[in-house]
């Protein structure tokens, strides 16, 4: 089929005119990637003076024996799991409620929007002031006032139970607003007949939203809780600033055991056999997820 | 439309050709811009880095630069200040692209690395004699490796007990000294005593708030003490038997009982001392500005407790090393000793309230010469009581699976599978760094 006329006239601009972009793929994407494969393989360290060698698998056999990076596979998958759900109902509801036409909504949107503005580092930092311990810090105020007295101040971020799940807290409400516009742009895609359709029919409030904002709104959920898992197992920021990875390994991630190995014990081998785990991993869960929820009305 | 009309059939490649220009120069540009960055490595400047540390520490710093720079007009000292939380990080990083500047400060512990990497360049020909032998011994302990002076610091720490004199009188506690520090049993007793008269039950203050290397830092004194250590300090080549044995299991089981008795304050707002919420508390000589304004003449420094073989503490702290490849050694080491008479090390010691290097500069110095009320520091260093971070370039990773073992234990998890588990990561390191082989023996082994 490639001998057709005119096609083959093509395909060496096309080339040509794709190369920049090529060229900065295969750089900055193909390239490193393919390093971090060959890395894991040695024993490469940063700054060592020592031979390089190929030691085979022992970096995978390694990190998967070490309790820490376990620990971090556990906190990623844990953390997806909770805030993966919570984040996209919360932004569902968010955006339920702004395409109410009720007024203000503007106001309210630029609102809930705005945490994720702020890059994460800021919004980290200033999590740190409302987490701080003792009854002066303002969480431990807040929920001082909500149980009328009966709260014990807590050091949030150093509380074994309490670390992770504060992280999460902060975290979804940083990200609900992005899933909330991109929501509430579906919804607004939605077209009235339909819900005119439907309460004609006689269906309710409740029996439109699940049998026709819900099926209009398919393929936005989809884009939204792959990409909301993907960032669930990119997590890292918050982790570096608010708790390093404390206390006992409560709130490490994959990514900051790379981070750590790399650049605080200069093991370059190991953070790359790291990497390859954490992209197949990643590759993995995307697969599935697609797979189960099949995006609609997409044909490639 | 602009797309379409590039992609009809048959056109000329044109703006093909100009686009693969366009990046070809793209590409030409960002290796112009990495050139120049390199163009004036012919000027006689010093370049120095060193961690940002607290504001005053800063500002003294930067002046004494500035006084340097004035005095000395052939001469230009270039101050770099990078952030103390990825300090290490990004020396590290520099290291390896070769762009390591003439003089550079670390935490002192870090120094083994470096040296094994062949960063750094030695210092015992470059300082004068005479500064050399008016250093602390404990300066010179942490700066030397392989019989060589790699590094040296313009000020050292302390770590002791501090205590109100008041509660211990009320209680009938006698006040130990270094000679005669309280012992083991003693100290439980203490402890069981004052807490008889608290409101609840918390009379130590072990800074449990700190984290990170304070762990290591105040806490491996008491493996010392009891027997135990980091590592095997006669071979450096294994934790297992040292870190994971009896001795240092007993000691932290110590510390892990004192915990879980109700004993220890968890200092959440690091003000368990001053607010009188405890009797005794673990602290550097960077605590005693704010304890001596709240307790005034009740303030007591006394020496840590003695849990089997005599009473020990921490040492080390921020020191200078010249590079191995800077091309001002002579320069670099001129500003060094520079840092290092008596008036500069006053200030600085003013500024961040540590113990001078000198013994010049301590027989001046209000708080720390005969009778100051910091003393206790200077003694501790000069006695031998005060033990050196191992001297390792594993020391990075030693401290860091201590500091996880310490958080675990803390919350009380097992001492004793703890800390195998530690020292299996430590012995594991070791044995991939092939224990840490001298390879620059041509440059500069002796």
């Amino acid at each position: 089929m490639s001998g057709r006329r005119g096609l083959s006239d093509q395909t060496p601009t096309a080339l040509l005119m794709a190369a920049p972009a090529l060229l900065g793929l295969l750089l900055f994407l193909l390239l490193p990637f393919v390093l971090a494969l060959a890395f894991a393989f040695t024993n490469l360290r940063l700054g060592s003076p020592l031979p390089l060698e190929f030691v085979g698998f022992k970096q995978f056999l390694r990190i998967f024996s070490d309790p820490g990076f376990l620990q971090a596979l556990a906190n990623n998958l844990l953390f997806a799991a909770v805030v993966v759900p919570l984040q996209t109902a919360l932004a569902l509801g968010l955006a339920l409620l702004l395409d109410q036409g009720l007024r203000g909504t503007l106001v309210y949107r630029t609102v809930f929007f705005m945490p994720v503005v702020f890059p994460m580092s800021l919004v980290a930092v200033i999590w740190l002031l409302i987490y701080a311990p003792g009854p002066a810090g303002m969480m431990n105020q807040l929920l001082d006032l909500l149980s009328l007295g009966h709260w014990q101040p807590r050091d949030f971020l150093r509380d074994p139970a309490l670390a992770l799940p504060a992280i999460m807290l902060l975290s979804i409400w940083q990200g609900a607003g992005f899933q909330m516009v991109i929501l509430l742009a579906g919804l607004q895609a939605i077209p009235l007949e339909l819900h005119e359709a439907a309460a004609l029919d006689g269906a309710g409030r409740w029996q439109r939203f699940l049998h026709v904002t819900l099926p209009q709104l398919r393929n936005p959920l989809i884009f939204v809780m792959l990409v909301t898992t993907i960032l669930a197992f990119r997590l890292f920021d918050q982790v570096q600033i608010m708790t390093r990875g404390g206390p006992d390994n409560a709130t490490t991630t994959m990514m900051f055991e790379m981070v750590q190995a790399v650049f605080t014990r200069q093991q370059v081998a190991r953070a790359s056999a790291m990497t390859v785990i954490f992209f197949l991993l990643v590759l993995l869960v995307t697969l599935v997820q697609r797979r189960l929820a099949r995006q609609e009305g997409y044909r490639p | 439309m602009a797309i379409r009309m590039l992609s009809g059939p048959g056109r000329p490649a044109s703006p093909a050709i100009r686009a693969l220009a366009l990046s070809l120069l793209m590409t030409g540009l960002c290796v112009l811009g990495g050139c120049s960055d390199t163009a004036d490595s012919t000027d006689p400047v010093l370049e120095i880095w060193a961690h940002a540390g607290q504001a005053r520490e800063r500002q003294t710093l930067e002046s004494q630069v500035a006084r340097f720079n004035r005095s000395n007009a052939d001469l230009q000292a270039r101050l770099t200040l990078i952030p103390e939380g990825s300090y290490n990080a990004q020396v590290q990083a520099a290291a390896v692209a070769g762009e390591l500047p003439d003089l550079l400060e670390f935490d002192g512990p870090f120094l083994y690395a470096y040296v094994w990497q062949g960063r750094l360049r030695p210092l015992d020909d470059l300082l004068p004699r005479r500064l050399i032998d008016d250093l602390l011994p404990s300066i010179l302990q942490q700066g030397r490796y392989r019989e060589r002076l790699w590094s040296v610091g313009t000020f050292d720490s302390g770590l002791g007990l501090y205590a109100d004199r008041s509660r211990l009188q009320a209680a009938g506690i006698r006040i130990p000294t270094l000679e005669q520090p309280w012992q083991r049993d003693e100290f439980t007793t203490i402890l069981d005593r004052l807490a008889e008269d608290d409101a609840d039950g918390q009379v130590l203050d072990l800074k449990l708030n700190y984290a990170g290397e304070w762990y290591t830092y105040a806490f491996s004194p008491l493996l010392q003490s009891a027997g135990g250590d980091l590592i095997d300090r006669r071979t450096y080549a294994h934790a297992t038997g040292v870190l994971n044995g009896t001795d240092s299991v007993a000691a932290l089981s110590d510390v892990q009982q004192w915990i879980e008795s109700g004993r220890v304050d968890p200092n959440i707002d690091d003000a368990a001392f001053t607010t009188g919420r405890t009797a005794l508390a673990f602290g550097g000589h960077w605590n005693y500005p704010r304890y001596h304004q709240q307790l005034g003449d009740d303030l007591l420094l006394l020496p840590l407790p003695d849990v089997g073989h005599g009473s020990r503490t921490g040492q080390g702290s921020w020191s200078w090393a010249v590079t191995a490849d800077s091309a001002h050694p002579e320069a670099a080491a001129r500003f060094l000793a520079y840092l290092l008479r008596p008036r500069e090390v006053l200030a600085m010691s003013e500024a961040n309230g540590a113990v001078p290097a000198t013994r010049s500069a301590i027989a001046r110095s209000p708080n720390y010469r005969e009778g100051g009320a910091l003393r206790l520091f200077v003694e501790q260093l000069e006695s031998g009581h005060a033990v050196p971070r191992p001297r390792t370039p594993a020391y990075p990773v030693i401290t860091a699976e201590f500091q996880k073992a310490f958080e675990r234990i803390r919350s009380g998890s097992g001492v004793q599978a703890t800390l195998d588990q530690a020292a299996r990561v430590i012995d594991n390191e070791i044995v991939d760094n092939r224990g840490y082989p001298w390879l620059f023996s041509g440059k500069s082994e002796p």
